[in-house]
């Protein structure tokens, strides 16, 4: 039997090229087709597991590249409202970066990392984008030290933005969340302010001009004071996102900062009336198409005069006259009825 | 042997062979386990010589009709890996497990050799590298592998007949 197989095998090792092909498919075709349709099932079966592999790579860095866009978009977000402070300062002002270590007592301070060698002075107002952050405390050469409004010896002089209402605001020494808001102590009794009515610095005391947005009001506390009014304040700026700021200097804060974020109010404000004004036309452009969607299968139930179809039904749009107002001139007093005639006898 | 020890010889016999198409394709180790060897020797330590060589022509022509540029080759390699197994059985074949596994070892190997001797497609060192590295390696996972199964096997089917 060995000689048989052996002989066998080597007959069919050196056939033609043609016949051994014919054979090797003769077999692929009956009895090796489930064992090739199992060899094939699992090939497929494990490139799928490869594609999948691959696709997860895939889907997890489109992710990871999708999160970091928006700490970019946010981040370039930022920095460009920086530049519009900056453009809007146009002098007198230093660019500091940030560091909040995260330790006990870093809620006060702030280490900014610029010093005297760039012309930081102690006393100078630390602001960003928003509004004010602190006031710098201590200047080293390359290094400064501020303190922010939640220092417990954070003061500034404040009044409402339209100057009607003046007090000075404290940091809310209150327990819990409210700990981070801000108090605007001792406005005239008679000064009743709104809830959201924005509170600026009032430059007086000479340390912070006139003009940075410090915070809004939230509400009014009651107190033991019958004299005068405190409203609690929501801040102009978390701290915490402060990570690049601008130090105000002495001589600029002399001129007078107040434009700056005026014209930041004034961009933000034309902002909403773009995005108002792109509503509108959406909703215009909306109203268009479906008008004109209705005309068009109005002109489709329309028979064509070729036809000859005389059975289908003619339906034509409803014409309806133009509704135009009355044209009144608008001092001429409104038209009376005419009278009319009596009957004569 | 039995009805139901042929049966599950039998199941156990076109199990090896399934999985020789389904999971070696899938794993794709460069030394790969030989399922198709580990079933022929399986037949060849329970069946005479000539059945013996009769299930690995059969089965070499069929792994052979995969690759036709080698048609031929692995029934060659087949038919004398089984004959020698059924009849080196007695002397192979103890209740020892090392012996099994070398029985194992020495038969995927010689096998290849002799596959690589008929197929003439590789040479040099290509050839050198195949027989004594890699298919080495691969005896030495079909060895482990088919010491299992025999361990697994021993219980259902009965030792075999020397």
């Amino acid at each position: 039997m060995l000689i048989a197989c052996v002989l066998l095998s080597l007959v069919a090792l050196v056939l033609p090229s043609p016949i051994r092909s014919a054979v090797a498919g003769g077999l692929r075709g009956t009895i090796v087709v489930p064992l090739a349709a199992l060899q094939e099932r699992a090939e497929v079966s494990r490139r799928a597991v490869l594609a999948y592999d691959a696709s997860v790579r895939v889907a997890d860095s489109i992710r990871l590249q999708a999160t970091q866009a928006d700490v970019a978009a946010a981040e370039n977000e930022r920095l460009r409202r920086l530049l519009g402070l900056g453009a809007a300062l146009t002098w007198g002002f230093v660019p500091a970066e940030a560091l909040h270590g995260r330790g006990l007592g870093d809620d006060y301070t702030m280490t900014l990392t610029v010093g005297s060698n760039e012309g930081v002075e102690p006393f100078s107002a630390v602001v960003a984008p928003d509004g004010l952050v602190g006031m710098i405390e201590h200047v080293d050469a390359r290094s400064s030290v501020a303190i922010v409004w939640p220092h417990p010896d954070f003061r500034v002089s404040a009044m409402s933005a339209d100057g009607a209402a003046f007090g000075i605001v404290y940091p809310h020494l209150g327990a819990g969340a409210t700990r981070f808001l801000l108090e605007l102590r001792g406005v005239a009794f008679r000064n009743e302010l709104r809830p959201g009515t924005l509170i600026v610095s009032a430059g007086l005391g000479g340390v912070y001009p006139r003009g940075i947005p410090v915070g809004t009001v939230l509400s009014e506390l009651k107190t033991a004071e019958g004299w005068a009014r405190t409203y609690l304040l929501r801040p102009a700026v978390r701290p915490a996102d402060a990570t690049t700021v601008m130090v105000v200097q002495p001589r600029r804060a002399k001129e007078g900062v107040a434009a700056a974020w005026q014209t930041n109010v004034d961009s933000a404000l034309r902002m909403v009336v773009a995005a108002g004004d792109s509503l509108a036309r959406r909703h215009a452009d909306s109203l268009a198409r479906a008008e004109r969607q209705r005309l068009d299968s109005l002109q489709v139930l329309r028979p064509r005069p070729d036809s000859g179809d005389a059975a289908a039904p003619a339906v034509k749009p409803p014409i309806t006259p133009p509704i135009t107002p009355p044209i009144t001139p608008p001092n001429t007093p409104p038209s009376t009825p005419t009278p009319a005639p009596r009957p004569v006898p | 042997m039995n009805f139901a020890r042929g049966f599950w010889f039998t199941f156990v016999f076109l199990a090896l062979v399934v999985l020789h198409y389904t999971l070696r394709p899938v794993l794709e180790w460069r030394a790969s386990i030989d399922f198709l060897s580990i079933a022929v020797l399986l037949v060849a330590v329970r069946a005479r010589p000539g059945v013996a060589t009769v299930v690995g022509f059969a089965v070499g022509i069929t792994s052979d009709a995969m690759m036709p540029s080698a048609f031929g080759a692995g029934a060659l390699a087949f038919s004398v890996v089984a004959y020698a197994a059924s009849s080196l059985k007695a002397a192979f074949f103890a209740d020892n497990l090392a012996l099994n596994a070398v029985f194992v070892f020495l038969g995927k190997w010689v096998g290849d050799l002799i596959f690589l001797a008929a197929e003439h497609r590789l040479g040099g060192s290509e050839f050198l590298a195949q027989a004594l590295l890699w298919s080495p390696l691969a005896a030495a996972v079909t060895a482990v592998v088919g010491l299992g199964v025999l361990m697994v096997l021993r219980p259902v089917v009965g030792t075999p007949r020397g």
